[in-house]
């Protein structure tokens, strides 16, 4: 239909849309070329009347585990905290291997919606919508692991500086309470900016809706959208000033959750290398779970046109410079290890290695450095089951991770008298698993009863949002059209 | 307002009018009219509601105030002041007994304030006197008495501190029981009195006890002897001296007591004795050898005594040693017999095949620094030799001590060789015996006895035969034989399960009874009550003196009376004087001048021949010996179900709630097993199933099992399951070693708890980087040779490396503290005993957490003693170090930069203080603690059944979920001074801060009364005046607490030692508890005088440059790295080592004390 089509191909059932071709832009937008069909395609997954088997099947997987974190988790309380693995040198483990983890999850989601926002990073339309959910979800996965793997989970309030009787604020020098406003603040911004981006789609599966209950739900968290200019007008401020704001988050979140590491005094912990790391690390296992998602919800929902295989291959491409940034910092840690002379800190990257978790520490290598190396390989960038498989590698490679920061790092510090081993308990395991069941849980009411994909941002970057979109008088204005093609040339 | 008022009012009467039956009340009330003050519209309106909600104000007790309640009411507060010190009339603490509210508070008596009692408690036979802490009535800490003569210290050792918690044992025996159906004490009264008319004289009647002295009961047993001439009374004590009695029978031709004085002797060899642990002897032993270790107040030529230890099985002694030659128990014979030839004793014996053993085992050997580089290789037989030539030139400044596993011969040679060196009246001396059989014979005669149906009634006071007897001896077989047996105890065992008994009842602890005792000095010591019985009076509760007595038809049997009696007796004098000598006894804990005098008594002619006696031949190297020796946490077995025993690391293998068989790493590699396997044991008489733990420093051919453990069901909760028992294979002629033992593989495993090498057996586990371990050992446990240390007093601090101390923070301003507590811990004189640990536990309501939870790492000791072996092999380490780490309360506190909630934060006087209230437990400050020193209360421990293993998904659950918790009894252990954490927080050492508590009352108040300001002088707190719990305790005074900012005081001294330094001194914390180096006095070099913590080679100074460091400015000092000489280190490690790459890496540049001066 029109010049964009020109370097589309199928192929095993997707289309290919990662041939970049000179003078031509890429389209993020396959199949369609009406604004409605859009709109259909996204709400029409809210309105069936029929819910796919595989949502059903995925939910209640989701609502199985979630239970089971709920059991874990009131079984924690009502017992203590020693219904975990921990021990004393080894006092954390698997609750702040999965708190930094979630945290670590919920990164990509902002920084595609403000980053990528703020770089004119048009691709991002057609993922930022569920990656925000994600964000959200996972930053209340790693909400809850602060919370409950405090002694006495009764006062956790004290860690906010509340004013209270006892005239005691919380101490301000310790990582944990700039946890508590980073997350929080994290947690806040992420939210309102995928709220308002959500406005303008509420509105329209408002004014779709059919039953009564529908158009009250959506009508009132539309928040009266209208679609005139002058709304328009707001929100695009609003999105924009957010996207500001969370910028700075997408560094700040994981650079402060590095700290509770970073200021400590442990060998393997107390190192200025981490927060970049973290960060590095965070977008590699963010962009990881969106792939994760990705896929089975393009094909469960039907959205291969939207989230198209040129969106996966983006996403690859940032998980494999990530990769590389985290592979950096790994020989980067030995190099400032044998550098530094100290002996605990040069035993500590010895033992992680070759000690007692060294299994652990090499499945952390083999999936966090050499599995995204595969990705230079564009049949590899492209080839679905490939990437999925990898996404899940570098998931549980960014789970362990934590888990060898945290474990090894404490199991083996300075006197060796104290020296443990840490193993879970099936608490542990129980709880972290459950984790996926809340996320689950979560993301798979956001797909059925919210849209899915940025109708109206996806709506921005088709061809036929360009002002000229049908022209004929292209060699009349090429200037204009050259800068579109720029444009959306992702 | 009107309106709303009558609309509240119309509101109230309509639920009025409905509710209220009585319906008394008018619309609007007629208070109205009668108050003019109300609190608030309820109130006006005069509600039922209000009514309730007014009472509810003053609490439910507020009614109690009224009518008949009141007097419950003063019950209930009367329970909080009740008890203590009324005598022991009102010593109960059962409240529903005795009330005495305090409405006129007795003159001495101060609610709140505890009080000190001296008393003596009898551990097998041998008195350790104590002083008693009690509170409100309840004891709750013990320490030795250190005034009484016999005692050194105020050390009482680990096992007497946990009798205060066998006391409160919730499983005590309670109820008298006749025929298994509960009774009184009356009604045995009278059945006993029926019963001794079937014994005229005596005949037919048997008693079975402990070892029992002192003179009550020595003139009881003399009257018995007299009245009742047929009948017996054997004592038995699974742990005894008979070898001793044997051995100075055959020297001195008597049998007699060992008395030694390690402060005098220059040169100690110990013969497998433990004399540092289980043979310390109240103490004095580790007091008298601390004092020829201890460095300060020496000129810099310090000398300082040599220990030669010769042992089948790693000890404390052994680790509190010089030189040490791991022996098998059945050669140390015929070493002894070869000291005897080499020094002299005509008729010693040096066996050749012994000589070239030790030729061929070599002790260490490494790679000497001494600049040749030369291969040094120390055998045993060098040390052998060095040992002779110290003991010929240090005549009269030696001692050769034997052990209480030796045979008899062992310690005849010992008595012999301390003559021939004229050790005699200079570092031992002796005391005679005045028993005529060995405990085994005791035994063996009544059994006979038994068997021969002579015994027609046995009573047997607080012993366990069946369980402890020797195995041959059959105890269960004969008591069967018996008519009647009565047992007296205080908890129900073995014995009492194995047979049907007339009567069992409940017997009294000794912190509940009147009595006295015979010190090892012989001074009279009086045992005195703190509590009543916390028995009922009609079950019994009652003393052996005073069963004794009512046995014989004595009028008085008051326990009290009957030791005032013979008291009187023996004291020449008035009543009136009498009554001053009494009291002044009873405040004192003992009688003065009561010892008897030591003698000096010649070795017999026919002594050496006697001693030579016995099989000389040595047996096969394939033969594997069982050592069966002492457990220095249950005894015999008696404390079993002390959990603070069960807990408490063994000093060597760090084992808690079991016992093994322990051996080296080469048997276990021979027999193809390893540590947590199962095994048969199989002698030729019975075999035994053990659990395996393999650890360095046992001799070939050696694995060792501890008695006490084993005791399944019978012995309680705390015990059931606790270790392995080998009294079934302890035989009356092989008490503390079998030979040829064969060890079966059964397939299974066993969880074994350790609190050091937690599931890893340390630098024996291959997954852990031994570097990693041996490089950091030099800054950890500083250590030099005494050689080194009169070099240069300030050697270690050229063993770790303080590149810069710069704080990320600003560091907590303790400038103006009144005081600056800090505590000096000294390497030198500590031998890893653990008492301070156990101390530590009962002064500070420290719970123990059960086997399961140990297994998880997660002991709440807040002392613990870590166990490092350096150098050497992994069967033979060159030395054996120990180190207690507490709280080392850094001024710069890493947990206190972390801990959100600001739970643990400094005091003014600079102490690391946790506030248990605020903690919410993050343990971000455990995480970030460099010294693993703080502990987490993962469960309710307090309240949680410290049961050896939890098992299915609530059994975790604190007990309080159950419908009975643990006994209240368990809770009058604990000091109320010190708060009892819940779940949830974090809790660590607290430097005692209740003791430094009250002594800033104590002295502050003692100032105002004096005046105050107007004395124109501070108020102050005297050095010593606070001594930690840990202090207290140690045998050795290694641990010494006070004020930095006295500058006379004792601690101050200290840390301007030489000697001193901070443990991590590289994280700049700053701490108040310091280390004093390690100094010992080997014989021969040894390659591990840390060197390897410095590190220069592997800090890499090559690389980026000593300008960077600035060494100058960072504390070096005296001790550049000139002297150091770093290009010879690196040159060093390019050296082919041969096999002994980890020692070598760590040799000195310091060896023995020589500075290589080669920069």
């Amino acid at each position: 239909m029109t010049t964009m089509n020109v370097n589309t191909e199928v192929r095993s059932g997707e289309t290919d849309n990662t041939q970049d071709v000179p003078g031509s832009r890429a389209p993020l937008v396959l199949n369609m070329d009406k604004f409605n069909q859009v709109t259909q395609q996204v709400c029409q997954v809210a309105e069936a009347r029929r819910t796919p088997m595989a949502w059903y099947i995925t939910f209640a997987i989701g609502l199985g585990l979630l239970s089971l974190l709920g059991f874990c988790i009131v079984y924690l309380i009502v017992t203590g905290v020693g219904v975990w693995g921990l021990n004393n040198p080894v006092m954390w483990a698997y609750d702040i291997t999965n708190f930094v983890f979630w945290v670590g999850i919920g990164h990509a989601g902002t920084l595609i919606s403000a980053i990528l926002f703020l770089f004119r990073q048009k691709w991002r339309t057609g993922i930022n919508r569920f990656a925000e959910a994600m964000t959200i979800f996972a930053v209340m996965c790693a909400g809850i692991f602060p919370g409950i793997h405090v002694g006495r989970v009764w006062v956790v309030y004290w860690l906010f500086p509340l004013p209270n009787q006892m005239e005691m604020w919380p101490q301000f020098r310790s990582p944990l309470l700039w946890d508590v406003f980073a997350v929080g603040t994290y947690f806040t911004v992420s939210l309102l900016f995928w709220f308002t981006g959500l406005v303008p789609d509420l509105a329209t599966m408002r004014d779709r809706a059919k039953g009564k209950i529908q158009q009250i739900a959506y009508g009132a968290f539309a928040l009266g959208w209208r679609g005139s200019n002058r709304h328009w007008h707001r929100y695009e401020r609003a999105y924009l000033l957010l996207a500001a704001l969370s910028t700075p988050l997408v560094l700040s979140v994981h650079s402060v959750v590095s700290f509770d590491f970073a200021t400590s005094q442990l060998p393997g912990w107390h190192t200025t290398i981490f927060p970049p790391y973290f960060v590095a690390g965070a977008i590699f296992s963010g962009f990881a779970m969106v792939v994760t998602l990705a896929i089975p919800a393009r094909e469960m929902f039907g959205l291969k046109n939207l989230i198209t295989l040129r969106h996966l291959d983006n996403m690859n491409k940032v998980i494999l410079l990530t990769g590389c940034m985290v592979g950096y910092a790994y020989a980067m840690e030995f190099f400032i290890a044998w550098y530094s002379g100290a002996i605990y800190e040069k035993f500590a990257f010895i033992n992680r290695a070759f000690g007692q978790y060294w299994w652990a520490y090499f499945l952390m290598v083999s999936c966090n450095v050499i599995t995204p190396q595969l990705f230079w390989f564009k049949a590899i960038r492209t080839s679905i089951p490939i990437m999925f498989a990898l996404s899940l590698l570098v998931n549980v490679g960014m789970w362990f991770e934590r888990f060898v920061i945290i474990v090894t790092s404490l199991a083996n510090d300075f006197l060796p008298s104290s020296w443990d081993v840490f193993s879970p308990t099936w608490v542990d395991i129980g709880t972290f698993f459950g984790s996926f069941g809340l996320f689950l849980t979560m993301f798979m009411l956001f797909c059925r009863f919210l849209p899915m994909i940025a109708i109206a941002e996806v709506k921005a970057v088709m061809p036929e949002a360009d002002p000229h979109f049908g022209d004929d008088h292209q060699g009349d204005d090429s200037d204009h059209g050259h800068a579109d093609a720029k444009e959306a040339h992702a | 307002m009107t309106g709303d008022l009558e609309y509240r009012v119309d509101d109230s009467k309509t639920t009025q009018d409905t509710n209220d039956q009585t319906g008394t009340r008018e619309p609007l009330s007629p208070s109205l009219q009668g108050r003019d003050l109300w609190r608030s519209l309820e109130d006006l309106s005069h509600t039922d509601e209000f009514k309730a909600f007014s009472d509810r104000e003053f609490q439910e007790g507020a009614q109690n105030l009224e009518g008949e309640d009141r007097r419950q009411f003063m019950k209930i507060m009367g329970a909080s002041f009740a008890l203590a010190g009324l005598g022991t009339a009102a010593c109960r603490r059962l409240p529903e007994t005795k009330i005495a509210p305090y409405a006129n508070r007795p003159d001495d008596r101060d609610p709140g304030v505890s009080v000190e009692y001296a008393s003596t408690c009898k551990l097998g036979g041998v008195p350790v006197p104590v002083v008693v802490t009690s509170y409100d009535g309840r004891p709750i800490y013990l320490r030795g008495n250190g005034d009484h003569p016999a005692m050194p210290s105020d050390a009482c050792g680990a096992m007497v501190q946990g009798t205060v918690l066998e006391l409160y044992n919730p499983e005590r025996l309670r109820v008298a029981t006749n025929n298994g159906d509960d009774s009184t004490w009356a009604d045995f009264d009278a059945w006993m009195k029926t019963r001794m008319q079937s014994h005229p004289g005596g005949a037919g009647l048997a008693i079975l006890s402990g070892a029992a002295n002192g003179p009550t009961t020595d003139s009881m047993k003399a009257r018995m002897a007299s009245d009742m001439p047929s009948a017996t009374w054997s004592e038995w004590e699974a742990v005894n001296d008979d070898n001793v009695f044997l051995g100075t029978k055959i020297a001195f031709g008597a049998p007699h007591e060992v008395v030694t004085d390690l402060a005098q002797a220059d040169i100690v060899v110990s013969l497998d004795s433990d004399f540092l642990g289980t043979e310390s002897d109240n103490g004095n032993n580790p007091a008298g050898w601390a004092s020829r270790r201890r460095l300060e107040g020496q000129p810099a030529d310090a000398t300082m005594s040599r220990i030669y230890q010769i042992e089948p099985m790693l000890t404390v002694s052994g680790i509190g040693s010089d030189e040490r030659i791991a022996l098998r128990s059945s050669r140390v014979p015929a070493l002894a017999r070869a000291i005897a030839k080499r020094v002299g004793v005509s008729g010693g014996v040096e066996d050749p095949q012994l000589a070239s053993e030790l030729k061929a085992s070599v002790n260490r050997s490494f790679t000497s620094h001494e600049g040749t580089h030369e291969e040094v290789v120390v055998t045993d037989a060098d040390i052998f030799d060095k040992m002779i030539e110290d003991l010929e030139s240090h005549r009269g400044r030696c001692l050769v001590l034997a052990g209480g596993g030796q045979p008899p011969e062992v310690h005849a040679l010992a008595a012999i060789l301390n003559e021939k060196l004229g050790n005699v009246g200079r570092t031992v001396s002796y005391r005679p015996v005045a028993r005529s059989r060995t405990r085994v014979d005791a035994l063996t005669a009544l059994v006979k006895d038994m068997n021969a149906g002579a015994v027609k009634t046995l009573i047997i006071f607080d012993s366990n035969p069946v369980y402890d007897a020797p195995a041959d001896l059959e105890f269960a077989k004969a008591l069967s034989k018996v008519e009647k047996v009565v047992y007296f105890g205080t908890s129900l065992n073995e014995t009492t399960d194995a047979a049907q008994f007339e009567w069992v009842i409940p017997g009294v602890h000794y912190l509940e009874a009147w009595g006295d005792a015979t010190a090892t000095d012989g001074t009279v010591s009086i045992v005195q009550p703190l509590i009543h019985p916390l028995v009922d009076d009609s079950q019994g509760g009652r003393s052996m003196v005073e069963v004794l007595a009512m046995l014989m038809g004595d009028e008085q049997t008051d326990g009290l009376e009957i030791l005032r009696d013979t008291a009187r007796s023996r004291f020449t004098g008035d009543d009136y004087a009498f009554e001053r000598f009494w009291r002044q006894a009873l405040s004192d804990g003992y009688e003065k001048g009561t010892s008897t005098p030591t003698s000096t008594p010649g070795v017999s002619s026919g002594a050496m021949a006697a001693a030579m006696r016995g099989s000389n031949a040595l047996s096969s190297d394939a033969v594997i010996e069982l050592a069966i020796y002492q457990d220095g946490r249950v005894y015999d077995g008696r404390f079993a179900n002390v959990g603070w025993m069960q807990e408490l690391p063994d000093p060597v293998s760090k084992l808690t709630w079991d016992n093994a068989i322990y051996m080296g790493p080469e048997l276990a590699k021979q027999q193809g097993l390893v540590s947590g396997d199962m095994v048969t044991l199989k002698t030729e008489n019975g075999s035994i199933e053990s659990a395996v733990m393999v650890m360095p420093g046992w001799a070939s051919g050696t694995c060792s099992l501890s008695i006490g453990y084993g005791r399944g069901e019978s012995a309680g909760m705390i015990a059931n399951g606790a270790g392995f028992n080998v009294y079934p294979i302890r035989r009356a002629d092989g008490m503390s070693l079998v030979s040829k033992v064969t060890l079966d593989k059964t397939g299974e495993t066993y969880p074994l708890a350790s609190t050091q090498d937690h599931g890893i057996y340390g630098s024996l586990d291959p997954s852990v980087p031994e570097a990693g371990i041996q490089e950091r050992l030099p800054s950890i446990v500083r250590e030099g040779s005494l050689e080194t240390y009169q070099k240069d007093p300030a050697f270690n601090k050229g063993l770790a490396h303080v590149a810069h101390s710069l704080s990320l923070w600003e560091e907590t301003n303790l400038d103006g503290a009144k005081f600056r507590w800090a505590l000096s811990v000294d390497l030198t004189t500590c031998t890893g005993c653990s008492e301070c640990v156990v101390a530590c536990q009962s002064e500070n309501n420290i719970p123990i957490v059960g086997k399961d939870q140990v297994i998880r790492g997660r002991e709440m000791s807040w002392i613990r003693i870590d166990r490092y072996f350096k150098g050497g092999t992994a069967s033979n380490p060159e030395q054996v170090v120990t180190q207690p780490v507490c709280c080392l309360h850094c001024e710069n506190a890493p947990c206190e930069q972390v801990c959100p909630v600001a739970a643990t934060v400094h005091d003014k006087d600079g102490l690391n203080v946790m506030v248990y209230n605020r903690c919410i437990g993050t343990r971000y400050c455990s995480n970030n603690c460099p010294y693993k020193v703080r502990r987490f209360n993962w469960f309710d421990y307090q309240r949680r059944e410290p049961v050896r293993e939890q098992e299915g998904l609530f059994a975790v659950k604190p007990s309080y979920y159950t419908s009975e918790g643990p006994s209240d009894f368990r809770r009058m252990q604990f000091n109320p001074e010190v708060t009892v954490r819940s779940r949830g927080v974090m809790e660590k050492c607290s430097m005692c801060s209740q003791r430094i508590a009250k002594a800033k009352i104590q002295y502050k108040n003692e100032w105002a009364q004096a005046g105050g300001v107007s004395t124109g002088k501070d108020w102050s707190i005297p050095d010593g005046a606070i001594r930690t719990a840990c202090q207290e305790a140690c045998s050795t005074g290694a641990i010494v607490f006070g004020d930095l900012n006295d500058p006379e005081s004792k601690v101050n001294k200290l840390f301007s030692s030489p000697r001193t330094y901070d443990l991590l001194a590289e994280l700049n914390t700053k701490n108040r508890v310091k280390y004093m180096a390690l100094v010992t006095n080997p014989a021969f070099e040894r390659s591990v005088h840390g060197h390897g913590g410095h590190g220069h080679g592997d800090h890499g100074h090559g690389d980026h440059g000593h300008g960077d460091h600035g060494h100058g400015d960072h504390g070096h000092g005296d001790h550049g790295h000139g002297d150091h000489g770093h290009g010879d280190h690196d040159h060093d490690h390019d050296h082919d080592h041969g096999d002994h790459d980890h020692a070598d890496k760590h040799v000195s540049a310091r060896n023995n004390g020589k500075v290589v001066n080669d920069a």
